[in-house]
């Protein structure tokens, strides 16, 4: 396979699809934070996908890397709290790495890691402290290991598919990190809201290429 | 309980910030979208911009302390909380200098937060940028706190004495370890024998008895993990100067610089009173402060307390400390 990731990889459609994925999941994912944080992760999330909406539709030149720049600095300066504004982080790295070397799965995998540096920088989270790092690092993981040989459609779906065991890995876990860590044992059972975010982010990546891939030949 | 004098909670911030910017027109200007303060002349010289910030409710610091031989710029939150990292960046890219800007930050989660983000996204637009984490406060010197010692009253003798040396001309990294060099030779031990007026209830946040103090608050209102009985004056200081120095180890004969600040509520006869006790108590272990301040300088809305601060300094930073200041709440 050699298609390139220009010919599969929308980030204006990720990233509406995303958000699409965030407005129907919003409920749960609120109900998720209510038993292990503050309850407001999913609004949280819902409030930034909607603002990068907003961004998107105004921009003159959509190309990826101005889509991305676009979505991070709408979670970076309309949403409050700390899980809304670590998603821009993300964000930021991916159109930082993409506007240098477009859209490849080495400027994918090495977007991902800058982002998790910068998330792992700002909030000390480590791997293992049930926090949205736990599905980002995997997911870092997957893409880097992939970024040699596969082309962008396949190394975002082993990257969804590695951040959703990194979620189901969180159920398992007693936060160390964020609002849950003061649940202490009432907080097991359940998967971090955050790193299911990171889940649905990856989800959409892969959605998009799937279902584009077919008809680019 | 006497509410506060606002126009409505959401309003009370914005209305300060717009009125300090009007009595100190000639030091500051403000940003009242992004909400922050910016000083309108600091030395040429200077080659990196300071830039602080945190909760509103600490009147004087942070905007107090913006102007000549101080901060660059100062974003102030909502009461108690910490400023949006978009302020931060905003009002670091209006201060950066060409040696980029420093963050001065009082260790709270949310604070080491906001302005991580905002770091992170200065380093992006190619802003150098670093951090002092100021983390003084005693009481919350315990390996079973993880995010280790709050950051307090000492921010106003780092803040200062890295004005003093950016205005000299110091890079940025030099600035950096010189605040991390004193935050590490700084402590601040805080008692309360009445909480503040909470702003959400009109109420106090929590309640004394006549004969009790908390012993070891934060700038927060937060309760200390203990409460002790409240005796006199001279006993109270002892112990708590006996805390501080048994943390710093200072040697007889070293450059003490010490900060005797009001919460908010105490009287400055009680604070000089304090001072005074406190002259006696470290004159007992062959100690005398090389220079003091008394007054409020990092509040806790109107929480009846006070707080104590030892600096050990070197003797250039005696100098730096000495050199001219002039904003709000500091000038000399």
């Amino acid at each position: 396979m050699t298609t390139t990731a220009r010919d599969t990889l929308s980030a204006d459609a990720w990233i509406r699809r995303f958000a699409a994925s965030v407005r129907a999941t919003e409920a749960q994912l609120t109900a998720l934070d209510q038993k292990v944080g503050d309850g407001d992760f999913g609004s949280n999330l819902a409030a930034g996908t909607t603002a990068a909406l907003a961004r998107l539709d105004s921009l003159s030149s959509p190309d990826d890397a101005a889509c991305l720049e676009a979505a991070a600095n709408a979670f970076l300066d309309e949403i409050g709290g700390t899980s809304g504004p670590l998603f821009g982080l993300l964000l930021q790295s991916l159109a930082a790495t993409l506007k240098s070397s477009g859209a490849t799965t080495a400027a994918l995998a090495e977007g991902v890691a800058d982002g998790l540096a910068a998330i792992r920088r700002v909030g000390g989270a480590a791997p293992g402290d049930k926090t949205l790092v736990d599905a980002l690092a995997p997911a870092a993981e997957a893409l880097r290991a992939a970024s040699g040989t596969a082309p962008p459609a396949r190394a975002l779906a082993d990257a969804a598919e590695s951040a959703w065991r990194g979620v189901r890995e969180t159920a398992r876990l007693r936060a160390r990190m964020g609002r849950s860590s003061y649940l202490g044992e009432r907080a097991e059972g359940v998967p971090d809201p955050g790193a299911v975010g990171v889940g649905l982010f990856f989800a959409s990546a892969g959605g998009v290429v799937r279902d584009l891939a077919p008809h680019l030949g | 309980m006497a509410s506060y004098f606002e126009n409505g909670s959401d309003a009370l911030v914005p209305d300060a910030l717009q009125g300090f910017a009007l009595a100190h027109a000639d030091l500051v200007t403000l940003d009242p979208g992004h909400g922050f303060l910016l000083a309108r002349d600091t030395a040429p010289a200077r080659r990196v911009a300071l830039l602080s910030g945190g909760g509103a409710g600490h009147e004087p610091m942070h905007a107090g302390y913006v102007g000549r031989g101080m901060l660059d710029a100062a974003c102030p939150g909502r009461v108690f909380a910490s400023p949006h990292n978009r302020q931060i960046y905003e009002a670091s890219l209006a201060a950066a200098r060409p040696g980029g800007v420093l963050h001065i930050v009082k260790n709270y989660t949310g604070d080491r937060i906001n302005f991580g983000i905002a770091a992170e996204r200065l380093a992006h637009r190619g802003v150098p940028c670093a951090r002092v984490l100021v983390d003084d406060d005693l009481a919350s010197d315990s390996g079973e706190v993880a995010t280790g010692r709050r950051g307090t009253g000492g921010t106003v003798l780092v803040e200062k004495i890295l004005g003093a040396a950016a205005d000299a001309g110091a890079g940025l990294d030099d600035l950096q370890r010189l605040g991390s060099r004193l935050a590490a030779r700084c402590r601040t031990l805080a008692v309360a024998s009445a909480a503040h007026t909470s702003p959400t209830l009109g109420e106090p946040a929590f309640r004394l008895g006549p004969d009790e103090i908390e012993y070891g608050v934060g700038i927060h209102g937060e309760r200390a993990r203990r409460t002790a009985e409240k005796g006199p004056l001279g006993p109270l200081v002892e112990r708590m100067t006996g805390e501080l120095l048994a943390a710093l180890a200072p040697e007889p004969g070293c450059t003490l610089l010490t900060l005797v600040n009001g919460l908010g509520a105490v009287t400055p006869l009680e604070l000089y009173a304090v001072h005074g006790e406190l002259v006696r108590v470290l004159g007992a272990h062959g100690l005398a402060p090389a220079r003091c301040l008394v007054g409020d300088y990092a509040t806790a809305l109107d929480m009846r307390g006070f707080s104590l601060t030892l600096l050990v300094a070197e003797p250039s930073d005696l100098a730096h400390y000495d050199a001219p200041v002039h904003t709000a709440a500091l000038r000399w």
